[in-house]
């Protein structure tokens, strides 16, 4: 429904709230800065089902091609056999949890990388089924909760546990989707990304909040889509975290970063990654969490 | 993976067989210039437009590709020399019969060769199980008649393949196939018919067609990624062999305002030891002779 010209959202997902009239969020320890780190393995379908969804420039490959595309499937599948470890071990050496965005079709395939993250002591988070598939509008209510059931259930077979946390290929959604999410049992999103803090969500009774994700800082963003050089994607990092450092002084700031494994965990890209999170750790006063902690910490803070 | 087209089985790069290239060298390294000839008048085949901008012919894009084989070509062997790279050609197969002096100069230098196909404007998408083995047999046959070399792989015409390509370029007796991005060492590729053919890393990543044309990036940008793709890579390859390949297009990286950046690329990576600067052909040679099998029974193993 188009917006009505009144105070407020014009969606009932959350209330209008601008950064300066909040209370001051403060972060444990007095950190300035929540620093999460979402990794997303997702995987790309050899044949998009009928009827899914994909934004037309989906990166990965030359350019989008015509079936058979051997060049976009095999690169994004760089990401689980080589570029994940290498990001793990950048973040270890940081002490930096990571949180591990999973499509279902990863979880129920991968079981070697499962365990992987799961011995690393990764939060492993809802991905949506796979990246060849995103929720939208399209879909009905009905199909819309069986997708987001399906990719629950993966992920609880393949870890032992529910995820709490969601973030949807390619931040796909529908107008219903932070409810369905919520009634799942989810209890916070990434897909959001208005904010340099988390929010609240009116999803009904279960509390729901969005964790943000500072978008142009995503690695498709910037890097696939913008074309951002390498040292320019490190700049960004480190004077992002600059002025979050800065800001989050007198009211605590979350930076959290959405990097895919075949993209920045490429050989020439890690070490501006590597030098870039080491600038953040450095300076202290940050506060390297998973995204179920921040969002832990968050509810703690605000009730 | 089992997931369709289950050519590739999961192998992370943490676990599995430890790979020593010979003399101990840490990286493979190989360059591939693409030698490539694009029709005037292709036809089109309804699946990919090999002339998009205009009616055919579109003069600008033709003569922009034409230029790396009468200028670009030539310009582009001065660096290549200055440290005796022996290239692996990604190849137009139809350039031999068309430009004899790059067959000569190419031959001259004992280059490896892969078929990139007949012309870069015919793809394989629309060829059925037939036409794909006759396509095989043309490449197979037109690099014997003009080099007398065998042919050992391939990277699809444009990057184009059928479901069929990899069991029909093992049933003709190809060994690698490098249109596959996964992984920074060769991988076996599971095919219908008993043969061994594996995928040697070449680069999407790496290549002055990705970095230059489409997006838009400097020559500068070029050798620094080269350079911080070969830094990793030869801290790793300590622990176990790694492949770096560099893809090139005379018509890009022949330009004048380009050619510096690629000699400083090679004056960085050559200046290393532990550099086994080499071919497709070998390395996938290599990784089947010593490998392969290894390799296979690793990731059954991981599979259970």
């Amino acid at each position: 429904m188009p917006a009505q010209r009144t105070f407020g959202m014009d969606h009932p997902h959350h209330e209008w709230s601008p950064i300066i009239t909040r209370p001051a969020l403060r972060w444990p320890n007095d950190a300035r800065v929540a620093l999460c780190v979402v990794l997303v393995l997702e995987h790309m379908e050899w044949q998009v089902p009928e009827g899914a969804f994909q934004v037309a420039n989906l990166s990965g490959g030359s350019a989008p091609r015509a079936f058979p595309d051997y060049a976009r499937l095999s690169h994004r599948e760089y990401g689980h056999r080589v570029g994940i470890f290498r990001l793990l071990d950048v973040l270890e050496k940081h002490g930096i949890p990571a949180t591990i965005a999973m499509d279902a079709l990863t979880a129920d395939n991968y079981p070697y990388l499962v365990r992987h993250c799961l011995d690393r002591g990764c939060e492993i988070i809802g991905h949506g089924v796979s990246v060849s598939r995103m929720i939208t509008s399209n879909m009905s209510e009905a199909e819309e909760r069986e997708y987001i059931q399906s990719s629950i259930d993966s992920l609880t077979k393949a870890t032992g546990s529910a995820p709490q946390g969601w973030s949807g290929p390619e931040y796909g959604e529908s107008d219903r989707t932070p409810r369905l999410l919520a009634e799942a049992g989810i209890r916070y999103v990434c897909d959001w990304a208005n904010d340099e803090q988390p929010f609240p969500m009116t999803t009904g009774d279960n509390p729901f909040f969005a964790l943000p994700l500072l978008y142009e800082l995503d690695d498709v963003a910037s890097l696939a889509q913008r074309k951002v050089t390498v040292a320019d994607y490190q700049r960004r990092l480190t004077e992002s975290f600059d002025v979050l450092h800065k800001d989050g002084a007198a009211n605590g700031r979350l930076l959290a970063l959405n990097w895919r494994p075949w993209l920045v965990g490429q050989p020439f890209r890690i070490a501006a990654v590597d030098q870039a999170l080491g600038h953040m750790m450095e300076r202290g006063g940050v506060w390297p969490a998973t995204g179920s902690q921040i969002i832990e910490w968050y509810q703690s803070q605000i009730t | 993976m089992a997931l369709p087209p289950d050519r590739i089985d999961y192998l992370p790069i943490i676990d599995r067989p430890v790979i020593k290239w010979p003399n101990d060298a840490r990286v493979a390294l190989w360059i591939s210039p693409n030698i490539e000839h694009y029709e005037y008048l292709p036809i089109n085949e309804g699946v990919r437009d090999p002339w998009p901008r205009t009616p055919y012919p579109d003069v600008q894009q033709y003569t922009y590709r034409d230029y790396g084989n009468r200028v670009g070509f030539w310009r582009m062997l001065e660096p290549l020399d200055k440290h005796g790279i022996r290239c692996c050609i990604s190849l137009n197969l139809a350039v031999l019969e068309h430009f004899p002096e790059i067959a000569e100069a190419m031959i001259e230098r004992d280059y490896d060769f892969m078929s990139h196909g007949i012309y870069n404007t015919r793809y394989l998408y629309t060829c059925t199980e037939d036409e794909e083995r006759e396509f095989y047999r043309d490449c197979i046959d037109t690099l014997r008649r003009h080099t007398g070399k065998q042919l050992k792989g391939m990277l699809g015409p444009a990057i184009t393949g059928t479901v069929n390509t990899p069991d029909l370029m093992a049933e003709a007796g190809l060994i690698y196939h490098t249109d596959w991005f996964h992984d920074d060492q060769p991988t076996p590729i599971k095919v219908n018919n008993g043969g061994k053919l594996v995928s040697v890393p070449y680069s999407i990543e790496l290549n002055d067609s990705s970095v230059l044309r489409d997006n838009h990036y400097s020559a500068e940008y070029f050798a620094d990624i080269c350079k911080a793709q070969f830094d990793q890579l030869y801290e790793e390859g300590a622990e176990s062999g790694r492949v770096m390949c560099i893809a090139l297009h005379p018509f890009l990286i022949g330009q004048p305002h380009r050619i510096k950046y690629l000699e400083d690329t090679l004056d960085y990576i050559m200046a290393h030891d532990g550099v086994w600067q080499t071919t497709a052909d070998e390395i996938a040679e290599y990784y089947i002779a010593n490998y392969y099998d290894q390799a296979v029974a690793h990731a059954q193993r991981l599979a259970q």
